[in-house]
């Protein structure tokens, strides 16, 4: 399947002035054969052209559609998955793998996400369930714990042997204790199937599940050897970069042939490849700062450079809700750490207030350092950093701030550049931007940048730097193509486009860096990477952007206006829907897995959020369709009704009207809030 | 007189048939929750048989609800230590508080460090180019000890790959972020080394920082060497459990600390908690080896649970490459939890731990590194397993590789003013700078007495002048690389680690090197050494 040539074409979506063969197909399955009987007269002429020029529109539809339609003949189809519901016209031409990346050409669909210059940030309204639902919530823990604890003790009575490892044998504690890994067994045991379920392919808009079953209550699973296409609302795959054909996977099997697949070593001690100097260079011109720093993974940017940063006698205040690495990052510094509610201004005001007053515990001595750790988009809970009040706040405490961008970076803002992007912030002002590759840019690693200062000193005191192996060459490139394509290229076209070769001669033109946010120099990609003209110009990246805002929204509203609770942002691509009672969170998960169009579902719950909110987490993507998000919100329409979701009070419309009014609904100015 | 009270309770009477039908309405409330009679029976013949006994329940009731809705994060304001200031006063407090800024500058030395860091202009590899001075080198830096960098069966694995899944797997493990390729790593691991299971993380580097602390919590006992590298350090620290040093390299001292243990905890008699060695196959920190039959049969004896890092001994030593079990021929399932690297040893990216099905099992929940973090992109994890085929099939490989080491060693091992610490087969070795006066080795003022084992500095450390070996040893890296040999600087996170290590010269044989490259590099690097030591005489 590696065969396949990259597609030439120059825009995710053209106007084709050739006529075609192939007149308007009503259906699915007259488009595929149309396209099957034009893949064998292709196949006849026996021209399948290697490269192509990249300015050229001759390729015909033939070899876009052998292109953008994956067959692999051995899963279960269910067709709308694999081929689009409209079948393209012969005036148009996708790059992209339906099952990949979505085939959308409906300009309306499209939105900008910004926060709307000089208003206030809303606060953040959580909406309360009805008290049956908290009641019910409580009372199924209690009934699952004391269910548990009986279990547990018969068990140990009755069939010791299971719980071997659980008590000291032989002279040895057992390596969990009864007690620790009570809630694994007894209550997330009850749930492991909606859990690591294994998958093949590409995480893209449609997910391969290796379909698996358990006969003895989850303790273990066999696969039963089907594969399951499903629509994949889980995956962090915001901007739809998860794809295995297109301009940066052709990047990549170019740099693969290169490079080979790793760096071997540390990046101080002779894995520093060319690659990393580059993607570094084209991280910070996309984040605005001055300079930035890799890591191999995305964790260990936060669990490793944070220690870099602070230490003794220094205060890390940290949203409650933030995530795990950088817990394990702040602990591993030996800083002070206090938390404030989540996003609450004015409870971080107070600590402010506190802290500096006070000073260290005991010695009240004066903090070196004052550091607030913040997420731009949170994981869990879709809310956005309330970043025009921290600044204004910083202002006055004089804290340093440190915004881990894992989620929001290349899925917030009209630009992609992430919250600063979104609400209209010099970047600059915010002393430290961390971010990941694994979400928007579909690669992995993450990222710290900041001022050149304070980037050399993390070059020279992060752990990873110095002890971890460093990025390897595959990743470096998509992290470059998928960010170049983002930020568009100036000048647009290079001289040369063989492929095979370095480029000859680029013009000697004097390159000036364009302000932020603007496109990339040319002269900071590898010279070798030989992108598509729709992502040098930087249209594809556009689009991609404004197709996520879309989805997201619509999602959102539409959820809302079903009558569900969502937490979040209009703006969010992560819109978690409360479910609260743990036992409908499998059952929802099993419900949209065997709904008529499958669906791949996250649910989470305690310890990953509080102990009534479990809730189920949507990742939108702009690989989406319309009709996906359509699906999406039938499948939650259905399931919603049979496991009595629906608790908001807020106006509700009938299914049919939010889907006839996609637009409108998204186009609707944003609530100041309800 | 009464008759204004008369009429104040005739326009009370309102209130009060309200305050009664309010009364009923509570308690028939209450009555109708099930259970409700069996508590009020309760408070009632409590209250009978001792009335203050309803006042301490009462206050012990409001205790409980007070000390649940104390905010955790509001723990300090209470305490004695806090001091109450006016708002004026926390404003001007607030005003004069000045942070120190959130990075030093770099000095002129720490700016050497950085620029004397190499880089590549494309692949790496045995023989890469120089980014800044486009020469091709000789190079005897990073992790390519099995020369799989490169590799065209590898190459052309990861495309193939990415024709299928993409780059990134865009999902932590638990969501939809386990693709059948990961799985298969794991297996192929675990086959390889003979172990029920294993699990991969994205990282080699915080793999073991993570593992530590899955396993070992607070209250546990963690016996480790003294000489552990900085991602043990780390996950050690994380653990909060009980450490216990005992010297580097030796397992005399290991009895010993363990001895000591042991007879703490029966007189204390304490209860039984999770007992671990933390190790590693070849020290990071200078080469040597842990001689691992010994250390098993430790294990077993005082029944611990061994932690082994094998990072550096994974892909390098063994017929294999299997690492020490391979080497001393022990069954790697004796290893409670094997770590190792994917980056340094199958040259791709990544971590592992391999050990029983229930180890690998426990680390699927509770491994924050694995379950925080996207899983490796797909690519990479098949490049690994291919990687094991090639070790697996080509035996060669590591034959060659302790061939060019032997070359290597062979050349240096006799100068004189430098010493070697590394064991004779890692291919990763240590030179250290010998001390120009040799101080007298006299046995130590101590007696010989054991070093502290609640402190990780040993009762006499070594004593080293760090910036003046540094210099010296840079002026070699310097010399060689004139000649085309690249090699570095074994370089430190000084000031972070527990102890210092001695600057050295840290040295990588590949397996991709010819005996004639190999004999060419030791020489000049001899040459090297010769010419930069040899002029302090």
């Amino acid at each position: 399947m590696a065969l396949n040539p990259p597609s030439p074409t120059p825009s995710m979506f053209r106007k084709k002035k050739s006529s075609s063969s192939l007149g308007p197909m009503s259906t699915a399955a007259s488009y595929l054969s149309a396209v099957r009987a034009a893949d064998a007269r292709a196949r006849a002429r026996g021209d399948t052209p290697l490269t192509t020029p990249a300015l050229s529109l001759s390729s015909s539809v033939t070899t876009s559609s052998e292109d953008t339609i994956l067959d692999e003949g051995e899963e279960s189809y269910s067709d709308i998955l694999t081929y689009p519901s409209i079948p393209p016209t012969s005036e148009q031409v996708y790059t992209t793998v339906h099952s990949e990346f979505g085939h959308c050409s409906n300009e309306e669909y499209r939105a900008v996400s910004q926060h709307p210059a000089g208003k206030p940030v809303a606060p953040h309204v959580e909406q309360d369930p009805p008290y049956y639902v908290l009641f019910t919530t409580y009372i199924s823990y209690i009934i699952l714990i004391l269910f548990g604890h009986l279990r547990d003790f018969s068990r140990k009575y009755f069939n010791p042997g299971e719980f071997k490892h659980l008590v000291p044998h032989d002279g040895y504690a057992p390596i969990t204790s009864d007690f620790d890994s009570f809630y694994t067994r007894r209550l997330k045991g009850r749930m492991d199937d909606c859990f690591s379920y294994p998958v093949t392919g590409v995480a893209g808009r449609t997910i391969v599940l290796l379909e698996r079953e358990s006969k003895d209550s989850n303790r273990t699973f066999a696969p039963t050897g089907r594969k399951v296409r499903t629509l994949n609302i889980s995956s962090y795959n915001y901007l739809g970069f998860a794809q295995a054909r297109g301009g940066c996977a052709d990047a990549v099997e170019e740099c693969i042939k290169r490079y080979g697949v790793s760096a071997c070593g540390t990046r101080v001690e002779g894995g520093s490849l060319d690659l990393h100097s580059q993607a570094e260079g084209l991280v910070a011109n996309f984040v605005g700062q001055e300079d930035a720093l890799l890591c191999s993974m995305g964790f260990a940017t936060n669990s490793t450079i944070i220690p870099a940063l602070v230490g003794k006698g220094c205060l890390v205040i940290s949203d409650e809700l933030n995530h795990a690495s950088i817990r394990f990052g702040v602990r591993v510094s030996g800083a002070n750490v206090r938390m404030f509610k989540h996003n609450d201004m004015k409870d971080l005001e107070d600590l402010l207030k506190e802290v500096i007053s006070q000073g260290q515990p005991k010695t009240h001595r004066p903090w070196k350092k004052i550091l607030l750790i913040v997420e731009g988009l949170f994981s869990m809970e879709g809310t956005m950093t309330n970043l025009p009040s921290i600044l204004e706040l910083k202002k006055k405490y004089k804290f340093y701030l440190f915004v881990d961008e894992a989620h929001s970076i290349g899925a917030l803002g009209p630009h992609g550049r992430g919250v600063s992007d979104y609400f209209g912030v010099n970047p600059r002002s915010i002393d430290i931007l961390m971010g990941t590759f694994t979400k928007s840019f579909g690669a992995a690693g993450g990222y710290i940048s900041g001022s050149r200062v304070i980037v050399d000193r993390l070059r020279v005191r992060s752990h990873s730097h110095t002890y971890a192996e460093a990025m390897t060459p595959p990743v470096l490139t998509q992290v470059i193509a998928s960010m170049a394509s983002i930020m568009g290229v100036t000048p647009a076209l290079p001289t040369s486009t063989s492929t095979g070769t370095i480029t000859k001669s680029r013009m000697p033109e004097p390159e000036v860096p364009e302000a932020y946010p603007g496109r990339a120099l040319s002269s900071s990609l590898p010279t070798w990477m030989d992108l598509p003209p729709a992502m040098r110009e930087g249209t594809e990246g556009r689009d991609r952007l404004r197709r996520l805002v879309f989805n997201s929204r619509y999602l959102f509203r539409g959820l809302k206006k079903l009558g569900f609770i969502v937490y979040g942002h209009d703006d969010s691509p992560i819109i978690p829907l409360l479910i609260f009672n743990p036992g409908k969170m499998s059952m929802f998960h099993r419900l949209m897995r065997q709904y008529s169009t499958p669906i791949v579902v996250v649910v989470v719950a305690y310890p990953a959020t509080p102990l009534v909110t479990s809730r189920v987490r949507f990742c939108v993507s702009a690989s989406h369709t319309k009709e996906d998000i359509d699906t999406v919100l039938r499948a939650s329409d259905y399931v919603g009704d049979v496991l009595d979701l629906k608790h908001s009070d807020g106006e509700r419309w009938p299914l049919e009207r939010i889907m006839n009014s996609a637009v409108e609904l998204v186009q609707m100015e944003q609530p100041s809030h309800d | 007189m009464s008759s204004a009270m008369a009429s104040t309770s005739a326009n009370l009477e309102p209130l009060f048939s309200f305050l009664a039908q309010s009364y009923t309405t509570v308690e028939n409330g209450f009555n109708r929750i099930p259970g409700s009679a069996v508590i009020a029976r309760y408070v009632k013949s409590s209250h009978q048989n001792d009335p203050g006994r309803t006042v301490l329940e009462l206050v012990l009731a409001v205790f409980a609800i007070w000390t649940l809705l104390q905010s955790r994060t509001r723990a300090d304001k209470d305490g004695k230590n806090f001091i109450q200031f006016t708002e004026k006063e926390i404003d001007e407090l607030v005003n004069e508080w000045t942070p120190e800024p959130l990075a030093e500058s770099l000095s002129p030395q720490e700016q050497v460090e950085l620029d004397t860091v190499p880089v590549f202009a494309g692949a790496q590899g045995p023989r890469p180019k120089l980014a800044n001075s486009g020469k091709t080198v000789l190079n005897f830096t990073g992790t390519n000890f099995t020369g799989l960098a490169g590799n065209d069966d590898i190459k052309n694995k990861a495309i193939e790959t990415l024709r299928k899944y993409g780059l990134g797997s865009c999902g932590p493990p638990g969501f939809y972020g386990t693709t059948d390729v990961h799985l298969d790593l794991e297996r192929d691991l675990a086959d390889f080394l003979g172990t029920e299971a294993a699990i991969v993380y994205s990282q080699g580097f915080s793999t073991i920082s993570s593992v530590i602390p899955a396993f070992a919590k607070r209250g546990d006992i963690i016996v480790a060497d003294r000489g552990v590298n900085f991602a043990i350090q780390k996950g050690v620290q994380i653990s909060r459990s009980t450490v216990r040093w005992f010297d580097h390299n030796d397992l005399k001292s290991l009895e010993d600390v363990l001895e000591g243990i042991e007879k703490e905890r029966k007189k204390k008699k304490a209860p039984l908690t999770k007992k671990f060695i933390v190790t590693e196959g070849i020290f990071e920190k200078d080469g040597q080896m842990v001689d691992l039959p010994k250390l098993i049969e430790i294990k077993y004896k005082y029944k611990y649970r061994l932690i082994l890092d094998e990072c550096i001994s994974f892909g390098a030593v063994g017929r294999t490459g299997r690492g020490l079990t391979e080497l001393f021929n022990v069954p790697a399932s004796q290893v409670d939890m094997l770590v190792g690297s994917v980056a340094n040893g199958l040259a791709s990216c990544g971590g592992f731990c391999a050990g029983s099905k229930y180890v690998a099992y426990h680390q699927r929940i509770n491994g924050s590194a694995f379950v925080f973090s996207a899983s490796m992109p797909p690519l990479l994890s098949v490049s690994a397993s291919e990687g094991v085929n090639i070790l697996r099939n080509t035996p060669s490989i590591l034959s060659t590789l302790q061939e060019n080491v032997r070359l290597v060693r062979s050349v240096l091992d006799r100068l004189d003013c430098i010493s070697i610490p590394s064991h004779p087969a890692s291919p990763m070795f240590h030179i250290h700078v010998r001390p120009n006066t040799p101080t007298l080795q006299l046995p130590s003022a101590s007696g010989g007495k054991p070093s502290n084992p609640n402190s990780i500095l040993p009762r006499d450390p070594p004593q080293f002048d760090i910036e003046l070996e540094e210099r010296l040893l840079q002026d070699v890296v310097d010399e060689a690389l004139t000649q085309g040999v690249l090699i570095t600087r074994a370089r430190r996170l000084r000031g972070q680690e527990m102890v210092e290590a001695r600057p050295s010269i840290r040295i990588a044989v590949s397996a991709a090197f010819s005996k004639k490259e190999c004999e060419k590099a030791a020489n000049v690097i001899k040459a090297a050494l010769v010419k930069v030591l040899g002029k302090r005489r």
